[in-house]
């Protein structure tokens, strides 16, 4: 799918050179070592970035470039995977054979060079009214997740249950840690990413792997670096509580269940975690669909899913505050049934044939393509759908019930309205 | 079959009207693997009055009733049409809005079955009392969730700021209460009246082969017999220019307040090409005003009174249409002063030219390029398109005639003070919201 580039130590262009879209796709991706402390000063710096640079001092004279060039978009964003914490400068142009105009894509690569290598700065630091700026709005971005409470649920649980562990380090960080972050600590940053983080540049469209990489190498020269050490073990520990309640002002009770598995991304029965999941509790033909939601009629959703970096499965559901004890009862039930094996013949075909489709339609975007990719580069160098499909035919329905069998349920955490508190 | 090709876009476009009144259209896209096909009807929440077939006198049904026929859709007396779907390896879905109801999926393969899947189970109806008692525990929490998202509800706050008496200010889903009326005989009533062929819409886009296809849907609907086609008569009330509440207050516990400032649009009759213009002007227009690279949006985002949730939005049907531009703020009464100024300040000076114009056109066609790297969109938007007497494609043409004047024509229809209106959601406690 991609044709691998490598640029120097560290540093590799990854393109697909395709007609299928209209449009051709970059993504450039630093990647560090993930911590609160990186994740926040990291969200600042994106958003510092693409606010302006040197040559485009405003976000409108930057924002009116964008315009010009057929509305090209150009985002930058904040992401974890594992113990990785990765910043992405996003850019989506049309392919200009469907224009009158030519050179679009040396003006946007252009644009891409301005926003990494000339930021908008004044005595060697940022300007300081942008960096104050950004600063509020990264921490306004996380303190708007209260308003959305399946998030908001979500987070406390994994605050609770993994404390300092990195599978509950947010993206953008946290609050305390954005405070904390001078403008002075946001220039070291910046030097880190550039100099001394992995980089990944990807591409997609109609476009020659040749022109991307010498475009990179003439004009970003990006030096020889270390992949990131290796993070320290990620082992998961026993949460202090098993069960936690929190209200809030509220109508409906968000439950959130947090299962530890001992098989992660790397591990060799991976995909089989994949299967259990979608049986369990991955699609609208799944246990907890067709029992809790359809025959129940007890919650619009319920579901499962699996993060694999982590080895966690959440079962999430929003049901009336009053039915927790009945719902932990049910969910619980039908885990049991995958423990015993008792899986029909649909179930398994249903969840290999909606996986194989998930995969195969992923890859008919563009940014699909380089999440997934990106993703399996570290377990196979030129990922194929067929590198999964293959795998998850082999597997046995013993293979899931011996899976779910080494599940165990670590927190159980529900979020509802201040009137179920009284009726408690 | 008619095959249209758009040689500036690169794509063609198949198309039949099948002899019980459904329309197919089929856009074969070259090196995708997946088909996305939706059979939709023309009918949403708006759509609650109306002459039931083969009955003179119109009827009310309740509130929800749209949303709720749509889940009752997939579930026939031999079970859950997900499973069938499942089995074929694909991915279903519905959505309803308020002038539609669309049935979805897509699948990299057995596409054939999956075609057939959707039509049948769209239409064989299956509903009886006990079905329909049980979908309401469900779907009364589909209503609770959305109760609890402020965003949600700021959304649906200012629309019904906005109407006196038009049902788009009526909840998709409805309420709690209003579901509780519904019976199968109320769906059975709709379902008839509303997804007859003639008033449905099937459009399938991806890894298709269109002559076969063609060939498969005519067979499949070839096989089934319907009444005739009915022009079907749906009655709205009155609705006055001026909104019906110019300013509320909604209290719910949120991180900060947030604030809707709507406007209601003068003509919402327009259909066709008339409206694909004035539609096209007014999102440029808005554009210009609210957008990114606006002096509005540099001034209230350097003021701190915007942040990353700030939004603007156009968006017209037949018989109602808002603007609607926002944010979550610490200062919801300034924003709104200020968004309302901005307004009044261009209906008093139209500020933007010819350069302008230009580069909000290429912005959008880039949109709109980009925008057709997606099957979803394209199926969606296209049939959407349809129902309001527009082609999809005309798009980029008719950017290209724009001018100017139309901007300031399409904008002095959306922005009088007296068809404007101001939602604003804060915690009950202002402390907490600060």
């Amino acid at each position: 799918m991609f044709e691998t580039i490598r640029l120097a130590k560290g540093v590799n262009v990854h393109v697909n050179e395709t007609t299928q879209f209209k449009t051709i796709n970059i993504s450039i991706k630093f990647k560090d070592k993930l911590s609160k402390e990186k994740a926040s000063a990291r969200s600042i710096l994106a958003n510092v970035l693409q606010h302006s640079n040197e040559a485009y001092p405003s976000h409108t004279a930057l924002r009116m470039v964008l315009d010009d060039l057929y509305g090209t978009s150009l985002y930058m964003d904040s992401s974890k995977r594992g113990n990785e914490h990765i910043v992405s400068l996003n850019v989506e142009t049309v392919n200009d054979q469907y224009l009158s105009e030519e050179g679009v894509l040396e003006k946007v690569l252009n644009l891409m060079y301005l926003v990494l290598f000339k930021p908008n700065t004044e005595h060697g630091l940022f300007k300081e009214s942008i960096f104050l700026r950004e600063k509020n709005a990264v921490k306004e971005r996380i303190e708007s997740i209260f308003d959305d409470k399946t998030r908001y649920a979500q987070q406390r649980m994994m605050d609770l249950a993994l404390p300092e562990h990195p599978a509950s380090i947010p993206a953008n960080g946290s609050i305390e840690e954005v405070e904390k972050i001078s403008n002075e600590k946001l220039m070291e940053e910046y030097r880190t990413m550039i100099e001394a983080n992995e980089v990944e540049i990807y591409a997609v469209g109609d476009v020659k792997p040749e022109l991307i990489a010498d475009y990179v190498r003439d004009y970003f020269h990006f030096a020889d670096r270390e992949k990131p050490v290796a993070a320290p073990s990620m082992e998961l520990e026993k949460p202090a509580q098993q069960r936690v309640a929190e209200f809030e002002d509220m109508k409906q009770g968000k439950l959130h269940m947090a299962f530890f598995s001992p098989v992660t991304f790397r591990d060799e029965k991976f995909p089989v975690m994949q299967l259990l999941n979608g049986v369990f509790g991955g699609y609208a033909h799944s246990k907890l669909f067709v029992n809790i939601r359809e025959k129940e009629s007890m919650a619009y959703y319920v579901s499962s899913s699996y993060s694999s970096q982590f080895g966690l499965m959440f079962v999430l559901a929003g049901i009336d505050g009053k039915l927790e004890e009945k719902a932990v009862k049910l969910i619980l039930e039908q885990l049991e049934e995958v423990k015993k094996g008792n899986i029909t013949d649909v179930e398994f075909g249903q969840t290999k044939a909606l996986l194989t489709n998930q995969l195969t339609e992923a890859l008919d975007s563009a940014r699909g393509q380089i999440d997934i990719y990106d993703q399996y580069m570290e377990l196979t160098e030129d990922f194929e759908p067929d590198y999964l499909i293959s795998r998850w035919n082999k597997i046995t329905k013993e293979d899931i019930a011996d899976a779910a069998k080494q599940l165990s349920l670590e927190m159980t955490y529900f979020l509802s309205g201040k009137e179920s508190e009284i009726d408690a | 079959m008619h095959k249209v090709e758009f040689e500036q876009l690169d794509e063609t476009l198949y198309h039949e009207k099948l002899g019980n009144g459904l329309e197919v259209f089929i856009l074969p896209k070259k090196g995708f693997s997946k088909t996305f096909a939706t059979f939709t009807t023309k009918y949403g929440s708006i759509d609650n009055h109306f002459v039931p077939r083969g009955e003179k006198e119109a009827i009310k049904v309740p509130d929800g009733i749209a949303h709720f026929l749509e889940h009752k859709m997939f579930e026939k007396e031999e079970g859950d049409i997900f499973q069938q779907f499942s089995k074929q390896g694909a991915s279903a879905n519905a959505y309803t809005s308020f002038t539609r109801t669309a049935y979805l999926f897509s699948a990299t393969g057995q596409i054939n079955e999956n075609i057939e899947t959707l039509l049948d189970f769209v239409q064989e109806p299956y509903f009886t009392e006990q079905t329909v008692e049980k979908e309401k525990g469900i779907i009364a929490q589909e209503i609770t969730m959305y109760d609890d998202q402020p965003d949600w509800r700021l959304y649906f706050g200012i629309i019904e700021n906005m109407y006196k008496n038009h049902p788009v200010k009526i909840d998709i889903a409805g309420t709690v209460d209003s579901i509780q009326d519904i019976t199968a005989e109320h769906l059975y009533t709709c379902y008839n009246t509303f997804y007859h062929p003639s008033n449905m819409v099937l459009f399938v886009v991806g890894a298709v082969d269109p002559e076969q296809m063609m060939k498969l849907v005519k067979e499949n609907q070839d096989r089934k017999t319907f009444e005739d086609a009915q022009e079907i008569e749906r009655i709205f009330p009155e609705e006055p220019l001026e909104v019906a509440i110019k300013e509320r207050v909604l209290n719910m516990s949120v991180q900060k307040p947030k604030v809707f400032v709507g406007i209601k649009p003068e003509k919402m009759d327009l259909q066709g090409e008339e409206m694909l213009k004035h539609e096209l002007a007014a999102e440029l227009a808005f554009e210009l005003l609210f957008g990114r690279t606006s002096d509005f949006y540099h001034h209230a985002y350097e003021k701190n009174w915007i942040d990353e949730s700030y939004s603007f939005d156009y968006s017209l049907e037949n018989g109602f249409g808002y603007a609607i531009i926002g944010s979550d703020t610490a200062e919801p009464e300034t924003l709104a002063a200020e968004i309302k100024h901005t307004i009044a300040n261009a209906v008093e000076k139209w500020p933007f030219g010819q350069a302008d114009l230009d580069r909000m056109r290429r912005k959008k066609i880039g949109f709109f390029l980009r925008a057709l790297n997606s099957p979803e969109y394209i199926a969606n938007q296209f049939t959407r398109y349809t129902f309001n007497g527009m082609n999809l494609f005309d798009v980029v043409p008719t950017l290209e005639e724009i001018e100017v004047a139309d901007l300031q024509a399409a904008f002095s229809l959306v922005s009088a003070e007296s068809q404007q209106s101001v939602f604003t959601i804060q915690s009950p406690d202002k402390k907490e919201a600060q």
